[in-house]
């Protein structure tokens, strides 16, 4: 079996994450006053899992399981109460907030956009109604069973 | 990511692409979360997320930067493949964190995940309807939200069009989500009287900016019970985003992978 990943590939993953790292850090500083070195340790706990994950996906030979099945089962794990080291990561993680990962997320997102703006335009009002049927049938869907749980369970 | 041809130039390199993107980024975490009060005590709330995806656009469209082009947008498209790890990681986290929670808090709060079977079976045969090909898969499958795009972008890559569709639905559902289902709220409770409760639950689809409209619109509906409403809406909002890609990668986007398959013949 060949291996798909090279010293060029995973300093490439460094570089990138180590930019989003800094960049994160600064965010959460600017947004929500975090201390902004705890942040970047924060930042360098997400990143080092990311990591891992990525190379795992490369080094095994399951061809059909993305990489994110075995980033998110990493965090997963590393964060449960019987993890040796959970209290570290979870207290250096949370001083990076959701929002100001997603803002930089979705900035480079916005500018990846940009050359498809064309085929968007041509959606128009049939985006608009798909969006609402979505967001009704989550919504409806999810009281529904909610609903049948609570009073099977007697809650209500 | 086989890209790694000797001519091809490494996504560090462009440092004023990432130098835009930390001002991009900077910015609109400096404004922050901005709270708009509406008519009958509901709260327009637009995050820094919405201001740096449209800001965003509007560089690319607009070019104040002149470095922005399309070489970029296809650099940015790759770079995002490495950055949703970092995202994935933190919300992973927080469900290894709480996982007592979920043994503690009853089944109601992990089978409303199950919820999302109803998006696509409401969402999937209007969008064929419409016409929407592959990109129905994109837009049917889930709610549009981050951890879920994570997802399409590792199975379908980010130029496909299933997340062609995933983007016009997120991209609506921020600009209009928010009023749209507090609109819903008011009407559905009138319509279909389930219990409060159910409707807290619900209202937790793992978008803030939608839990928050639902979840005031049900408060100004039923005052008496704001506290429990409150509690369970934060409580199942924070378990959507931490659970829903479960959901997402094992049952719904399967599950809208097989409908497509079997159904989009009849829409042509």
């Amino acid at each position: 079996m060949e291996i798909d990943l090279s010293f060029k590939m995973v300093s490439e993953w460094i570089g990138i994450l180590l930019i989003f790292s800094v960049m994160a850090a600064i965010g959460n500083y600017v947004g929500y006053q975090y201390p902004f070195v705890e942040s970047l340790i924060g930042m360098f706990i997400l990143c080092l899992i990311s990591l891992v994950g990525l190379i795992v996906e490369k080094l095994l030979p399951f061809d059909n399981i993305p990489a994110i099945i075995y980033i998110s089962l990493i965090g997963l794990f590393v964060a449960l109460p019987w993890f040796p080291l959970a209290d570290l990561i979870i207290y250096y993680t949370s001083k990076v907030d959701l929002i100001s990962l997603t803002t930089v997320l979705l900035a480079y997102a916005g500018v990846a956009m940009g050359k498809d703006l064309g085929s968007f335009k041509k959606v128009g009002l049939r985006g608009i109604i798909v969006t609402f049927a979505v967001i009704f049938g989550t919504y409806l869907g999810s009281a529904v069973i909610a609903h049948i749980a609570l009073a099977y369970t007697g809650m209500i | 990511m086989n890209n790694n041809e000797k001519d091809k130039k490494s996504l560090i390199d462009d440092y004023k692409l990432h130098i835009t993107i930390l001002f991009i980024s900077t910015i609109s975490l400096g404004i922050g979360t901005i709270n708009i009060p509406l008519i009958n005590g509901f709260n327009l709330v637009l995050l820094p997320i919405m201001y740096s995806l449209f800001l965003a656009v509007l560089f690319y469209i607009y070019k104040p930067a002149k470095w922005i082009n399309k070489s970029q947008s296809k650099t940015c498209a790759e770079i995002l493949l490495i950055l949703i790890s970092p995202l994935i990681v933190k919300l992973a986290i927080a469900s290894g964190e709480n996982i007592d929670i979920l043994f503690n808090v009853g089944p109601a709060l992990l089978l409303k995940e199950l919820g999302t079977v109803g998006t696509v079976i409401i969402g999937l045969p209007i969008a064929l309807l419409l016409g929407f090909k592959r990109e129905a898969i994109g837009m049917t499958s889930s709610i549009c939200r981050e951890p879920q795009l994570a997802v399409l972008i590792d199975k379908y890559g980010f130029d496909s069009d299933e997340v062609k569709g995933f983007f016009v639905v997120y991209l609506i559902g921020i600009v209009l989500g928010t009023i749209f289902i507090s609109i819903l709220t008011n009407i559905l409770c009138y319509l279909v009287p389930l219990h409060p409760y159910s409707y807290a639950l619900a209202s937790g689809i793992g978008s803030t900016s939608m839990n928050v409209a639902a979840v005031s619109s049900l408060i100004a509906l039923y005052p008496a019970l704001s506290d429990k409403l409150l509690a369970l809406s934060g409580l199942s909002n924070m378990i959507s985003v931490v659970f829903s890609i479960y959901v997402y990668i094992f049952i719904s986007l399967p599950l809208t992978e097989k409908l497509y398959e079997k159904f989009h013949k009849y829409f042509n």
